[in-house]
């Protein structure tokens, strides 16, 4: 019982992994703690619908698109609301307002859309797999299957390439990387387009995952993401990684019998936000955050 | 287009834009003067509007002792917060109020023998009952009804919100006004300096997180009085974005633009209940209300891009950093 | 006759960087000491380390005799030690005359207790304080700037207020950060005049970091020299400006 949590929390954590990686890496380059990356998510997930049901392609080829329109979607939010917030020096209120009035109007309008009956990709959801004393769904295995090759891709992205070390870069020091001569324009439109993807990627694993979604199921998602971000210390990409996975397993293993009875699974977004709380008070920085200097 | 000739209704937008001016009035308080980003307000709403419902059915408190409490229970959630997240960055702050805000209502929703649960409180009592918490109020609403000759319940209750609203109004101004208002200004501006000039900056802050916490949950009572009923459902955090709009429609750092942003929120968001016209009649009626919050949406990302202090804010003082 | 501040093996580090490294130093009461050093010699931080705004990995801060080290920033500003930031830290959305009223301690008016239950005590209290507000703008002659937004100031006039605003404190021991970086000429003779005519009348002492090696030999008695985090040597002017060890620190030491 015990293997079986943590793997279902392996799954969770998956998701919230990616999920957070995509809030940490804007959050790195522009300071925005985007409040809008849960309807983002749906929004992805919803268009993977749109492709895999009525268009009758294969999971992949609706996940693919599903990411690409995501992409789209954050890169042309970047040229109509960001750039003329950076254009006149928003701090951080503005921003986080902006992304609430963002959120508000992208969950609507997927509500105006696509209304708010539940939905399930074309998947068999009783075909399981059993590794030992763990039975997966196939959703599951393709979720912590595509989540292990995403993390890799993104790892090498951000250590190989130039582009990635900028990006990096800047999440460290954004004066000093602006100073060094860095296309600041160019990494912004990069960090836009692998945190699209990376929602719409998400997205559609979340509603595998889930098995039904609805365009109300981001949000719910969005607060355990936060939380995965801020504990693995905001602006670090590697760190919301292991947040994540560590926030989907705490998630889970709280559940479990062995611990003091174990937390009713209704609580489960609860005790993600008590473990964020307890780590905030020994670390306020976060986990994998760096104290900053002065 | 009947209803929009009732006065009843008109009354009702006016009762909901007094009450959202209490609920605005406490982030103004927070954020307006002391700069703190708290996004949890709608939190201390509902332990505000719950405390008194529950001690009423549950204790068989009466509601004037009751209601007194649930203020006090709605500031010491602020001062619970604030202990342990107003030494956080300004960042992780908003997102552990956000995420305190979701926990008061994932507890009010499960915790079933406390609050009734998902079914709200008429579920308080015992089951097959269907449990009232304002008698008294409807009571003491009758006598001054009759007693000021009012025409409706609806009118009286809008003159007893906005007179309790003015009230707490002119306190707030009033308390800006002093040293003790100074400093919080001081620290809004520079919380380092202010420090340096030996202002206990956390205690302030702590202050201001809890006295706003306490309007909230003044608004919470008069919206559990209005309505007679309330469920977990009426605190998502969409409420406290709603205060946030009124809050930047308004104008920061200024204690009357919270009453003028409340109102013009009220109608624009009853107002749109009938854009009987193309391109709304386009739209079903359960699309309309998807339509209403993308223009509230809408209207908060205008504002956050083309008039950061808000239309009546005091740009030298306070703009939306 | 003891200190009045003792800084002894103050250690402050960030991560790997010794910003601080065992530094140790006496300020004399009265004195105007100098605190100089080439950059990143570890001033700021000793600076921010006495003021409480950053905690001291060990070592001791005694000041009047009492422990200061580890206390809240407020609470070292409210035992009598004030800092200044190089960078003025006016409050640029306040009005100069509120930059001036928030720097009075022990306000009644500024506890909601105090504004509820001692109104009189309050508003009496408000009064010396506006009283002393505007002797304080005459002192530094800002009485035209009275109701401007601190924001409107120059560089320099906001240094006044800043100085201004440490006086109105009454503190023992006022520490300075870079008082002349960005002060037009003119303006610094006079803030040098007012240094030296608050010395004299008012008992205070001043420690104050500066890269303007002049206004240090002319208005210090002493100075402490720090070199990548430690006191390298304490004298007088003359001393400093011909020690060897200093020469090397700032220009490099030649092999």
């Amino acid at each position: 019982m015990f293997l079986q949590l943590v793997a279902n929390g392996l799954v969770t954590g998956s998701v919230y992994a990616i999920a957070a990686v995509g809030v940490s890496l804007v959050y790195g380059i522009l300071r925005l703690v985007n409040f809008a990356y849960g309807d983002m998510m749906a929004f992805g997930a919803l268009i993977a619908y749109g492709v895999d049901g009525p268009l009758h392609q294969s999971m992949i080829v609706a996940a693919l698109a599903g990411m690409a329109a995501t992409a789209a979607l954050a890169l042309a939010l970047d040229v109509v609301l960001w750039k003329p917030l950076r254009a006149r020096r928003a701090g951080f209120m503005s921003l986080f307002l902006a992304s609430i009035g963002l959120a508000l109007v992208l969950r609507q309008a997927l509500l105006l859309a696509a209304g708010s009956q539940p939905r399930s990709y074309r998947v068999n959801p009783y075909r399981v797999f059993v590794l030992g004393s763990v039975r997966l769904s196939e959703q599951q295995l393709i979720a912590v299957a595509a989540a292990a090759a995403t993390i890799v891709a993104v790892g090498l992205f951000l250590t190989l390439t130039t582009v990635g070390r900028v990006l990096r870069a800047m999440a460290d020091d954004r004066a000093l990387a602006a100073v060094a001569g860095i296309d600041v324009g160019r990494a912004t439109r990069v960090a836009w387009l692998i945190s699209g993807l990376l929602a719409g990627l998400a997205g559609v694993l979340a509603a595998l995952v889930e098995y039904s979604f609805d365009p109300n199921f981001g949000f719910q998602l969005l607060l355990p993401v936060f939380a995965a971000v801020v504990l693995g210390g905001i602006g670090s990409a590697y760190g919301a990684l292991a947040g994540g996975l560590a926030l989907g397993v705490a998630q889970e293993v709280s559940t479990w019998s062995g611990f003091a009875g174990g937390v009713n699974p209704v609580y489960k977004p609860v005790v993600a936000f008590a473990v964020l709380a307890v780590a905030l008070m020994i670390r306020p920085q976060g986990f994998f955050g760096q104290a900053r200097v002065g | 287009m009947s209803i929009l000739s009732s006065g009843s209704f008109w009354a009702f937008v006016g009762v909901v834009a007094g009450i959202y001016t209490i609920l605005a009035l406490g982030l103004q308080v927070q954020f307006g003067f002391a700069g703190l980003l708290n996004f949890g307000q709608v939190a201390f709403m509902a332990i505000g509007a719950y405390t008194m419902a529950i001690l009423v059915v549950k204790e068989g408190w009466s509601t004037w002792l009751a209601a007194p409490l649930a203020v006090v229970a709605a500031a010491a959630g602020g001062l619970f917060l604030g202990l342990f997240s107003l030494r956080l960055r300004a960042d992780y702050f908003a997102i552990v109020t956000i995420a305190f805000s979701e926990i008061v209502r994932y507890v009010a929703t499960n915790e079933t023998s406390l609050t009734g649960g998902s079914q709200g409180t008429i579920a308080l009592g015992p089951i097959g009952t269907a449990s009232q918490y304002n008698g008294q109020w409807s009571r003491f609403e009758g006598r001054v009804q009759h007693a000021f000759g009012f025409s409706s319940s609806d009118a009286t209750m809008l003159a007893i919100v906005w007179t309790v609203a003015v009230v707490l109004l002119a306190l707030t101004w009033l308390a800006m006004r002093t040293p003790w208002g100074r400093v919080l200004r001081a620290i809004r501006d520079d919380e380092d300096a202010a420090a340096s000039l030996g202002k206990n900056t956390f205690a302030y802050k702590l202050q201001a997180l809890a006295l706003g916490a306490a309007l909230a949950g003044i608004a919470g009572l008069f919206y559990a009085w209005e309505f007679s009923f309330f469920s977990p459902d009426d605190f998502q955090p969409l409420l406290t974005f709603f205060a946030w709009m009124i809050l930047l429609l308004g104008g920061l750092g200024r204690v009357w633009a919270v009453p003028v942003g409340a109102t013009v929120f009220g109608f624009i968001f009853a107002g749109t209940r009938f854009l009987n016209f193309a391109p709304f009649t386009w739209f079903a009626s359960d699309q309309r209300a998807y339509l209403r919050l993308i223009i509230v949406g809408l209207i908060i990302l205008l504002l956050v891009l083309v008039r950061p202090q808000g239309l009546l804010g005091n740009k030298r003082e306070m703009v939306l950093e | 006759m003891t200190p009045l501040l003792d800084v002894q093996d103050v250690v402050r580090t960030f991560g790997a960087v010794r910003a601080v490294d065992g530094a140790s130093f006496a300020v004399e009461e009265r004195s105007i000491t100098g605190l100089i050093g080439p950059n990143g010699a570890g001033k700021s931080t000793l600076f921010a380390t006495i003021a409480g705004s950053l905690k001291p990995d060990s070592g001791r801060i005694v000041f009047a005799g009492a422990r200061i080290d580890g206390r809240a920033a407020y609470r070292v500003a409210r035992a009598g030690v004030v800092r200044t930031y190089q960078a003025a830290r006016v409050l640029t959305r306040m009005t100069v005359l509120d930059n001036l009223l928030l720097a009075s301690t022990g306000h009644p008016g500024e506890r909601l207790t105090g504004v509820l239950l001692r109104p009189r005590a309050a508003s009496a209290h408000e009064r010396r304080t506006l009283e002393r507000a505007h002797e304080m703008l005459a002192l530094v002659r800002l009485e035209a700037h009275t109701h401007e937004y601190a924001g409107t100031l120059s560089g320099g006039q906001r240094k006044l207020l800043d100085l201004a605003r440490v006086l109105m404190l009454e503190p023992s021991l006022v520490l300075f950060d870079e008082p002349m970086a960005g002060v037009s000429p003119a303006l610094r003779v006079e803030l040098l005049e007012h240094i030296l005519a608050v010395r004299r009348d008012r008992k205070i002492t001043f420690l104050i970091v500066e890269h303007d090696l002049d206004f240090v030999m002319q208005a210090a008695d002493r100075v402490v020299v720090m070199n990548e985090g430690r006191v390298i040597v304490v004298g007088t002017p003359e001393e400093a400006r011909t020690n060897e060890e200093v020469v090397d620190a700032y220009l490099g030491k030649a092999h």
